[in-house]
């Protein structure tokens, strides 16, 4: 019996694993750095709010309505007399907290489903798809006005928890027609046929092998659907069916401003510029997270 | 010395079909990938299946391990019909049948280290735990020539040909019976196919395990195998022991199919006369009419046109699917 | 007679994420009228990235063809300008690529992508146009070509595929073909169909053959001289008969004693070359094939061998085979 000779590695690469070659990658792109940059420079001002600002969200003032910026209110009031900086970052919460949280709606629903349809395949596939391509016929900001008018007459009423409910139940559908994409060009793979030839099932199959690969694609669309939310977080507020006041909302912010939009215009540009970095940071973050996690870019 | 019989095939079909419509599909036409294959391979033996691209050894491979379903006919397995078992009572058989892919940029998961990829077999069955597990993983890495320390590293730090032991390893942690290996020298360069073949023989010697070698590439299947099967559009049309089938073949494809590689002397290239099939191969949905060859066939004749050879002995251990051969007649 | 063409010191890199990667290194050959040359390697030695900066079809990031020269002709085809280099591909040089699959145009008709280059090349009418490339499709062994010039792509098989790109390839009756590894993605009875056509046209009208494959069989039956890449370089080259019978390189000795030969007697064991080929980021010291070579000395860790005349018309780049000993060298054979 002839001894197997072994092979060598000679030298090696440094030691890259995929998330760290996409961490690389990613760190590169200094737009998308500049968007996080963002994003993170935000976080830490509505979460730190309380200590940022003197004045609370709600606080009304009737003796100092409608002033311009100043040394006291750094951009104003509004024509309660609120402090209109507070009301920004305060605001910054509520942005922030419908865009991440509506995507945890989004992926407990929308991944398994997605899931399941790509793998199954057969009936199961076509019944589900069916009932999401019915889903996006209408669209979408229609259906979550819809639910948001259902909502308020319940429990929830006008909370911020009615929100995340009604953007996240219509919002789920791409991402399961999304993970549905994925897992059927997944499922052809050799590494799938290996595990099914080794013996795993279907669950195991799903879970460990197509999943974790799937999720490239999913992150991406994750991190785009967060502006969308935001958006129409503020497009309910405008209409006046999104939070209720006093609690604070660009959206709402914008749609006071704009009646009173030729005399005091900062009162609508301020939440709309800052409506306006928010969703262009998750943009250039989105842009920068699918370049890097795209295998082919790899070299 | 009659060895056992590990796996048999009888009779195997795959067709797939073609549907047109949409809420009550119709089948139209079928595609026949595999028509009528009986097959047996016996312990420690490797049996080589050769054929172009569409004849359907790709497609009897994962019919015999049950990864697509045959459409009719029978795997038998340690007394078991393969065919009639849902995958749960698969899954205990399935240890000592594996297989190694033809990609192995492809066969394995790019988000699982070597550790994971070669132990996986051992976790699905729930084996082996802990330092066990570990260890045997270590053996496994050992006997295909890789350093056990690698153990830590994610497939897309290896070379092609160390992937593909990667493989290897992986389909020897249940120390199966059987291996089918689909192509697996076909993306590596030609250095390390030499390297892998030497591997794949020097276990068969160590412990017994039976191979069907599909491949494209007659001389490496000469190489390592002890009987070859040559198929075409989805049936065998000879097959025998190695050395008769190389030396003396009989069925015309054979003969083309063996004409066709070039040897790498150009000294004995330039004296050699080849010999070129007209044509294409046809489609496996309308597969021509009595014998699937003659249209191509440069020793067809009038019968060749309505009669379909049947697969039979002709000289001892070697059997052939021509009418240039009266055992083939009906 | 000086060759048709000639390529001199032609250094390409990449640039990745990792480092610089020299795909082809120094490198030089030189192809004579009518004559058929291999380039013959494996995966990553730099045979096809150096056909593609012959004709520039380097993408310009990550990649950069560094120095060297390129003479058709005389001409230097890496100083012309973008546009009198469109007049060189597809004229006077064309390339048939691996990949029949992607080479084509889905879209267009098979006719429209041959009339195509006949139109901008030979400046043919339409009419004109469409009657040779009824004739090439004839040429090339396809039927009925009247009735399948408006065909496109994917109404052909891959084999038949291919002889649409000969055709193509063809058309314009360039001085020299390029085929990157043409028969790889083929069955071998159509790679059969496919070389004796193609050795066939090249006879036919004189024009010569650059064939750049691994199968060491293809290359002894179809070309004269051959020129062996490793790791980028040259390492080997002399007249095919030359190199296979009496290898100068351990590398290409490895590489024939690898390979199972179906008119020898089976070997028990194969002799395959330990180790694998080289990362192009980090190359060895010295010589790139040392780690894998049997019979390295000190001084092929040292320096970088270049290539000397070890026999008449057969150049090795090896400090052993300069020394006049050739231990990898069967005494049998």
């Amino acid at each position: 019996m002839v001894a197997i000779p072994k092979t060598e590695v000679v030298a090696v690469r440094p030691h890259h694993t995929i998330w760290g070659d996409a961490v690389i990658r990613l760190r590169r792109n200094k737009l998308a750095m500049i968007g996080l940059a963002f994003i993170v420079f935000l976080s830490l001002i509505a979460i730190f709010a309380p200590l940022i600002t003197p004045f609370s969200f709600s606080d009304q003032n009737y003796y100092e309505v409608l002033e311009g910026p100043s040394a006291k209110h750094w951009l104003g009031t509004d024509q309660l007399g609120r402090d209109t900086f507070a009301r920004l970052i305060y605001g910054a919460r509520t942005s922030l907290s419908v865009g991440i949280f509506t995507q945890f709606i989004v992926l407990c629903i929308g991944l398994p489903v997605g899931a399941i349809s790509g793998y199954a395949g057969g009936k199961i596939d076509n019944a589900l798809m069916r009932f999401v391509d019915v889903m996006y016929a209408f669209p979408d900001l229609l259906l979550v006005i819809l639910l948001s008018s259902v909502f308020r007459g319940t429990y929830f009423g006008g909370s911020i928890y009615m929100i995340f409910l009604a953007i996240g139940l219509v919002a789920w559908v791409n991402i399961a027609r999304l993970v549905r994409g994925q897992i059927l060009s997944l499922k052809t793979r050799d590494f799938v046929s290996a595990a099914r030839a080794m013996g795993g099932m279907g669950n195991y199959i799903t879970w460990r092998h197509l999943l974790p690969n799937a999720l490239g694609p999913v992150i991406v669309s994750i991190t785009f659907n967060i502006p969308r939310a935001i958006f129409t977080e503020a497009a309910l507020s405008y209409i006046g069916i999104g939070v209720k006041p006093p609690n604070p909302s660009w959206g709402a912010m914008i749609n006071d401003g704009f009646s009173l939009i030729f005399a005091k215009p900062y009162m609508l540009i301020f939440p709309a510029i800052a409506l306006a970095l928010l969703m262009l940071s998750f943009t250039f973050l989105g842009d920068g997270l699918r370049d890097a996690l795209d295998p082919k870019l790899r070299r | 010395m009659a060895k056992k019989v590990v796996i048999e095939v009888n009779n195997l079909t795959k067709y797939f079909p073609i549907t047109k419509g949409f809420l009550r599909p119709k089948v139209v036409a079928e595609i026949k990938a595999v028509d009528g294959v009986t097959l047996a391979i016996h312990e420690g033996e490797t049996v080589g299946l050769v054929g172009e691209s569409g004849c359907g050894k790709t497609t009897l491979g994962k019919c015999i391990l049950q990864l697509y379903r045959p459409t009719s006919g029978e795997v038998i397995f340690e007394g078991q019909d393969l065919t009639q078992l849902t995958d749960k009572e698969l899954r205990p058989l399935r240890q000592k049948l594996q297989v190694i892919f033809q990609d192995p940029y492809d066969s394995l998961n790019p988000r699982f280290t070597a550790l994971d990829i070669v132990g996986e077999p051992l976790r699905i069955h729930n084996l082996m735990q802990g330092k066990e597990y570990r260890d045997r993983v270590a053996e496994l890495l050992n006997l295909v020539g890789l350093a056990p320390y690698m153990a830590e590293r994610y497939p897309h730090e290896f070379s092609g040909g160390q992937r593909q032991r990667l493989g290897v390893a992986r389909a020897l942690a249940l120390q199966p019976k059987f291996i089918m290996c689909d192509e697996p020298l076909s993306a590596l360069d030609v250095s390390i196919q030499a390297q892998i073949i030497n591997l794949l023989d020097d276990l068969q010697e160590k412990f017994g395990v039976a191979y069907l070698f599909i491949s494209h590439d007659l001389s490496v299947v000469r190489h390592i195998s002890d009987r070859v099967a040559v198929m075409y559009l989805g049936k065998i049309v000879e097959i025998s022991n190695r050395d008769e089938l190389y030396s003396g073949p009989l069925h015309p494809y054979t003969q083309a199919l063996l004409s066709a590689v070039p040897i790498p002397d150009p000294e004995v290239e330039t004296n050699r006369q080849v010999i070129v099939l007209k044509g294409e191969v046809p489609s496996p949905i309308n597969p021509p009419s009595g014998c699937v060859f003659h249209p191509r066939c440069y020793r067809a004749f009038k019968d060749c046109e309505t009669i379909v050879p049947l697969l039979a002995d002709c000289a001892d251990s070697h059997q052939v699917a021509c009418l240039l051969y009266k055992s083939s007649y009906p | 007679m000086k060759p048709l063409l000639e390529v001199h010191n032609l250094t390409t890199n990449f640039h990745t994420q990792d480092g610089i990667v020299k795909a082809v290194d120094n490198v030089s050959y030189d192809v004579n009228v009518g004559e058929a040359i291999a380039l013959v390697g494996e995966s990553g030695c730099g045979k096809t990235v150096s056909a593609l900066s012959i004709l520039r079809l380097i993408a310009e990031p990550p990649g950069k063809i560094v120095s060297g020269e390129v003479l058709l002709d005389g001409t230097d085809l890496l100083k012309l300008s973008p546009d009198e280099m469109r007049k060189v591909r597809g004229a006077k040089i064309s390339m048939i690529f691996q990949e029949p699959l992607t080479s084509l145009n889905p879209v267009l008709t098979i006719g429209r992508q041959l009339t195509e280059g006949l139109e901008l090349h030979k400046q043919m009418s339409h009419d004109e146009a469409e009657r040779e490339a009824i004739n090439l499709l004839r040429l090339v062994g396809i039927s009925n070509p009247e009735g399948r010039i408006n065909n496109y792509p994917h109404q052909f098989s891959g084999g038949m595929r291919q002889r649409v790109m000969i055709a193509i390839a063809i058309a314009c009756r360039p001085q020299l073909i390029i085929a990157d590894e043409p028969t790889t993605a083929v069955d071998v009875t159509i790679q059969a169909q496919l070389l004796e056509l193609i050795k066939g046209i090249s006879r036919q009208y004189n024009t010569a053959l650059m064939l750049i494959t691994h199968n060491l069989g293809v290359v002894a039956r179809y070309a004269h001289r051959v020129f062996v890449m490793y790791a980028g370089k040259i390492v080997e080259h002399g007249s095919a008969l030359e190199v296979y019978h009496y290898p100068d390189h351990p590398y290409t000795a490895g590489l024939l004693a690898s390979v199972p030969r179906l008119d020898e007697p089976r070997k028990t064991r194969l002799l395959p070359i330990k180790d694998q080929p080289p990362d192009l980021i980090l190359l060895p010291t010295g010589c790139a094939f040392h780690p894998r070579c049997n019979y390295a000395i000190k001084r092929c860790i040292d320096e970088v061998p270049s290539l000397y005349e070890v026999d008449r018309n057969h150049y090795s780049a090896c400090w052993i085979a300069q020394t006049g000993q050739k231990p990898w060298q069967k005494k049998s054979s």
